[in-house]
């Protein structure tokens, strides 16, 4: 149920200036934390801005869409936006400067496809990208559970495709005035609606049902289609004045956004690239030296807790054995 | 971890092992469960994000166990839940006469408390047995281990592993492969448990799954497609086949219970499980407001979980704080003679 989800709960922000700010702080944390030694100038000529971070991030956006889209076997709607949901929150509280954008991309779609029971098995997964398979598997692995840590293992995510669903069906039913095959050619242009959602930040700000009826009064009104006696009556109609009033206000914002979703600049993104590059966290580049040290530490640390652990099983084995033969 | 003392081991569960230990900051008893992560597979196990998705979902409920909090640990992470004494299952077995029917009423009534809400929220928990439904100090049933448990969604075609649920709580549905079954498996199950605590065995404890599928046939009796339409497009339909049965009447089976409980246990165990009693209606069954009444919770037997070893910790690290003082003090007669004097 969305109203009591930790969707709601934990994941729904009041405006875009919290997730600007949100992110404002992400890339904070990580320029202070880095660049304790540089000046305000060295800084900018070193680090990302926020509002580079978040060129660069649309690019790995589309980027996750597009593996979603080419993925084989074919993978269902609510596997994209939940993976594009655990991405767009996992950067929300981290910097794509601290974790490469393309290895959290990579975890989020894994996580989201197990979360969401399309079952694929890593080495199924991985037969999706063109090279460094075996590579890519122990990034995602290594990664999966920092993901879920950052998510504050909130998995549960409720996208608009349900609710999209829901209202065709209930438009079927309740406008007798509408053609069927009407309702069904809108829907059409509310699926492609909803996959340019994707592109925004509307998930972090509406509600899924909202989104889904943004989705469909965009594309009937665009088919000439009339749904607006529907959502007065029967949606709007059932809540206060108030309430009418915020969720036309929030569909409106949706549609905006939607329409006005900035085009990318390669070459911008290219700089951008090249720029993170020098500034990333090199402790979290599964290329670095330092990272594959750091994770062979960790693997001897559990190996030696795990040896110790052993031994004293079986040193306590010879104890008990020893009294019970009396010596 | 360091906001924890380990007391003791408690078991393994579906995924990993099962500690008793001690919040630091807020003294409550928590088991922590350990899921470790092995690189070479899958990372993470599906059952353990189930069930944290299913459980950081709901809100607090008494009736079902409740997830403190997740923490990474080392490759691993760890789920901290609130401690429980024991299981419904040890209830039964360790019992010396059997459950009355007032207690039977009253497990039945949480159980089922629990399971409406698990359903109202769209959760199937697709394995509820009697060693799920956790016991606490209070006498309070919870239910829990939602590793099988699944978001189910009413309208969709999604085809869901029929191997799920332990073999003696299956429904038939699934002991005939079906891949598209709903909510009623978890209300099959609740019936096994009402019949098993009426019984004080397990209703149906085949040892195999066809052998499952006799258990159940011999005493519901053969179905055929009037009695559950549909029964012949499932899956393993056509694999076996069983001779004509007449079903045994309920009274036979169990001749000790009451006229109110069969008539509520017969509402669980019907073939199409759409038929089954839903939870939330059960609650309302006029079992539940004749007399006797179900039993207030402190009148519920709790018993100690078994094992020397946990015993011996118990006694290590537990002291009780609410005991009287008295108890505790040491009577200066005694030990007077033990005393040396000086000289």
């Amino acid at each position: 149920m969305f109203p009591t989800s930790t969707q709601r709960k934990h994941w729904m922000f009041s405006g875009e200036d919290d997730l600007k700010k949100l992110r404002e702080k992400a890339n904070k944390k990580y320029v202070d934390g880095f660049g304790e030694h540089l000046n305000e100038e060295e800084r900018s000529e070193k680090f990302l801005s926020p509002t580079e971070e978040y060129v660069l991030l649309r690019f790995y956006i589309n980027a996750l869409r597009e593996f979603c889209v080419q993925f084989q076997p074919p993978m269902p709607k609510y596997v994209i936006g939940t993976s594009m949901m655990y991405f767009r929150r996992f950067y929300l509280n981290n910097s794509i400067m601290d974790y490469h954008p393309k290895d959290i991309m990579l975890t989020c779609v894994y996580l989201g496809c197990k979360v969401e029971e399309f079952n694929v098995s890593i080495m199924q997964f991985v037969k999706n990208l063109k090279s460094n398979r075996e590579k890519m598997t122990d990034m995602i692995l290594s990664y999966e559970l920092l993901l879920m840590h950052e998510l504050t293992y909130h998995l549960t995510v409720h996208n608009p495709y349900r609710p999209l669903e829901g209202l065709v069906i209930d438009i079927k039913t309740r406008c007798k005035s509408l053609k069927p095959e009407e309702v069904d050619r809108s829907r059409q242009g509310a699926d492609e609606f909803l996959d340019r959602v994707l592109q925004t930040d509307a998930a972090l700000l509406y509600a899924p049902s909202q989104i889904a009826l943004s989705a469909l009064l965009s594309s009937a009104s665009k088919l000439g289609i009339n749904l607006d006696s529907y959502a007065t009556e029967f949606i709007l109609g059932s809540g206060t004045k108030e309430q009418a009033a915020k969720t036309t206000e929030n569909i409106k914002s949706i549609r905006y956004m939607v329409k006005h979703i900035p085009p990318l600049d390669k070459k911008e993104g290219k700089k951008i690239g090249q720029k993170l590059e020098k500034c990333r966290n090199q402790e979290n580049n599964p290329d670095s030296e330092v990272f594959k040290r750091k994770q062979q530490e960790m693997l001897d640390d559990e190996d030696e807790v795990y040896s110790r652990k052993k031994q004293k099983i079986s040193q306590e084995e010879k104890d008990a054995e020893k009294e019970l033969l009396g010596l | 971890m360091d906001q924890y003392t380990i007391l003791g081991r408690v078991g393994e569960g579906a995924h990993g092992i099962v500690f008793k230990a001690k919040h630091i900051e807020s003294g409550a008893l928590v088991a922590l469960k350990k899921v470790p992560l092995k690189k070479l597979d899958d990372g993470i196990p599906s059952a353990a994000l189930r069930e944290i998705k299913a459980l950081q979902e709901i809100e607090d409920n008494p009736f079902v166990v409740k997830l403190r909090e997740v923490f990474p640990h080392g490759t691993g992470f760890v789920l901290v839940f609130d401690y429980m004494l024991s299981d419904l299952a040890e209830v039964i077995r360790n019992i010396e006469r059997p459950l009355s029917e007032a207690q039977i009423k009253s497990y039945m009534q949480m159980l089922l408390k629990g399971v409406a809400y698990c359903h109202e929220n769209n959760i199937m928990h697709r394995d509820l047995k009697p060693a799920n439904l956790l016991i606490s100090s209070k006498g309070h049933l919870k239910i829990a281990d939602f590793g099988l448990a699944r978001v189910f969604q009413n309208d969709t075609g999604r085809l869901y592993s029929h191997q799920v649920a332990t073999r003696w709580y299956r429904a038939p549905e699934l002991l005939y492969g079906a891949r598209k079954y709903d909510e009623g498996c978890d209300l099959w199950a609740v019936g096994c448990i009402f019949g098993e605590m009426l019984n004080s065995s397990p209703l149906f404890p085949g040892e195999n799954d066809i052998e499952q599928l006799c258990c159940v046939l011999r005493i519901l009796g053969t179905p055929n497609e009037k009695i559950w339409p549909g029964m012949s497009e499932l899956p393993d339909y056509n694999k076996i086949s069983f001779p004509e049965n007449p079903p045994i009447p309920m009274e036979e089976v169990l001749p000790d219970a009451s006229k109110e409980a069969l008539s509520l246990l017969k509402k669980f165990l019907v073939y199409p499980s759409t038929k089954r009693i839903s939870a939330k209606e059960a609650l309302l069954d006029p079992y539940f407001f004749t007399e006797p009444l179900p039993a207030h919770h402190s009148e519920l037997p709790i018993p100690q979980r078994s094992g020397r070893k946990m015993r011996r910790v118990q006694q290590a690290y537990e002291y009780n704080i609410e005991a009287p003082l008295e108890e505790s003090l040491i009577d200066p007669d005694i030990l007077a003679p033990h005393v040396l004097k000086k000289s």
